[in-house]
């Protein structure tokens, strides 16, 4: 085991050691990663604020008049074992009327005079959670507006449209920034690797010299990487949960957004883990970009 | 043509770096247990020769074997393994400052992932074959030259190599301390170990008193014996 305390030393030396290289590199890469963390955070609380929109979706089946009981049965029948319907509520002609009469009270002398209750009877939908994306609901509404005795269905397609744009442009927008600077994480870490192995390099050739494989030249330099990676993703972490919590404190304290404090969420722990882990994935990539020369045989 | 007894072989090795040739034609043999000088001026191409041997360099034509093994061919991954069967000794000592004697010289040891109580007794055993026990626990800055390559020998023969390649190991010392050191090579020569040492000092080839191989502008004018 004296190999590998040996090898968990030399990372630890090569940091003590570079002190103010780590800790620069520590920092540096903890602001850029915040900077995605910003980004994934926004992502995630509004992807959680559009689900929880999207949950209200409802479609409603208008009938026609001339459907009988039996046929509004059937229909109610096929539609319970739809796997897109969560919730079905059947509303009556009568109820139609009522409904309208409960919500337009000042307006209902409107209705009088057409005589016979104009009002269709109906099926209002919840979607299900899996079939909330507007590409589903249109391809079912489609499918069911075909049936017999379905006389239109009506949903908010411009309204599911917009929010999905909305989302896959922010995805789309954090996939682009969460690249360009997990790659600028990556090359800080990458250059503090460099900066320690050229400092390094008169130890790199005596191993070699002693017959060091190229994994045990490596090894430090890639707990190094990761060690800086992590570091800086749990600093950018505690960064991010103090202004997390400044704006939602503020936020509450704001009137007319009252409420929304107790809707925006922190990453759950498993986030946060991942998050880390992601850093110390990004340092280790960066130190395996400088290590790459490393062991190489000269021609 | 060549001995099996033969540790290192050479044959029409050649090496150019940027179209100058450091080593034409080469061809020597150097048997188990012998203890061999490799005489001439600087850019000669003794060091050429000692890169090619441990692996660091690759031959531009011919071929090379050092313990049955032809290290032209070698794959990258199989060149440490090579290089755990050989000792290194420089001229410049090659220790780290930043650790002590002890650390320093169990080194090919710690990459070969011996044990704890296998490192303590070969390290102690080497340190005390050079002489220099007592100073274990200090760095090697504060030793003397000689102390410093006899460190550097013993971090060489730790793991008890077949061969062992000194390149210019007096060239840093006085001739009292030259003569102390080569007889440590004859004592390592005379336990088993192939030596083969590199050097410009006529003083030393008339210390060692062994076979010498003459190269000059890249080939071997005597030899190869």
């Amino acid at each position: 085991m004296r190999w590998f305390w040996y090898l968990v030393r030399e990372a630890y030396t090569n940091l003590r050691t570079n002190r103010m290289t780590t800790v620069v590199a520590i920092v540096t890469t903890a602001f850029t990663l915040a900077c995605v963390g910003i980004f994934v955070l926004s992502y995630v609380n509004l992807r959680n604020a559009a689900n929880w929109l999207q949950e209200d979706i409802k479609i409603i089946i208008y009938l026609d008049d001339t459907m009988s009981r039996d046929e509004v049965q059937t229909l109610q029948e096929r539609l319970k074992t739809d796997r897109l319907v969560a919730a079905l509520r059947y509303i009556s002609k009568e109820e139609a009327l009522g409904e309208f009469r409960a919500q337009f009270p000042t307006d209902f002398h409107l209705l009088e005079g057409l005589g016979d209750n104009p009002l269709p009877a109906s099926f209002v939908v919840t979607p299900a959670p899996d079939f909330r994306s507007p590409e589903a609901v249109a391809r079912w509404a489609e499918r069911v507006g075909s049936i017999a005795g379905v006389a239109k269905i009506d949903y908010n397609q411009e309204w599911i449209d917009a929010l999905a744009a909305v989302i896959r442009y922010l995805e789309l927008t954090a996939i682009g920034i969460g690249a360009i600077l997990s790659a600028a994480a990556v090359t800080i870490i990458g250059n503090t690797i460099r900066l320690a192995l050229f400092a390094r390099r008169e130890e790199v050739e005596i191993l070699q010299l002693v017959g060091a494989t190229s994994a045990f030249i490596r090894i430090p330099y890639l707990l190094e990487g990761a060690v800086l990676g992590g570091g800086g993703s749990a600093l950018a972490l505690g960064m991010l949960k103090m202004g997390f919590e400044v704006f939602r404190h503020q936020i509450g304290s704001v009137g007319r957004f009252h409420g929304v404090d107790e809707l925006v969420s922190f990453f759950p722990l498993s986030v946060s883990a991942a998050f880390i882990a992601v850093g110390m994935g990004l340092g280790v990539v960066g130190s395996m970009i400088s290590l790459l020369r490393v062991g190489e045989r000269r021609r | 043509m060549f001995s099996p007894e033969a540790i290192i072989q050479l044959i029409h090795v050649s090496k150019s770096y940027d179209r100058r040739a450091a080593l034409s034609d080469v061809t020597l043999e150097i048997a188990k247990g012998e203890f061999v000088l490799l005489m001439g001026a600087s850019g000669a191409g003794k060091s050429t020769l000692l890169r090619l041997l441990i692996g660091e360099e690759r031959p531009d034509q011919g071929q090379i074997f050092v313990h049955g093994r032809n290290v032209g061919r070698l794959k990258q991954a199989e060149v440490p393994y090579l290089r755990r069967k050989i000792g290194t000794v420089f001229q410049d000592f090659r220790l780290l400052p930043n650790k002590t004697v002890f650390e320093n010289v169990s080194l090919p040891l710690i990459v070969q992932r011996a044990s704890m109580a296998d490192i303590r007794r070969k390290v102690i055993e080497a340190l005390r074959a050079v002489g220099v026990e007592h100073k274990k626990d200090q760095p090697p800055n504060s030793l003397s030259a000689g102390e410093r390559q006899r460190v550097c020998i013993a971090r060489a023969i730790v793991n008890g190599p077949v061969v062992l390649l000194a390149d210019e190991p007096t060239g840093n010392l006085d001739p009292e301390r030259t003569a102390e050191i080569i007889e440590l090579f004859k004592l390592i020569n005379a336990r088993g170990t192939t030596v083969v040492v590199a050097t410009h000092d006529p003083h030393v080839m008339t210390l060692a008193n062994r076979r010498a191989l003459t190269l000059m502008q890249g080939t071997v004018v005597q030899g190869p014996g």
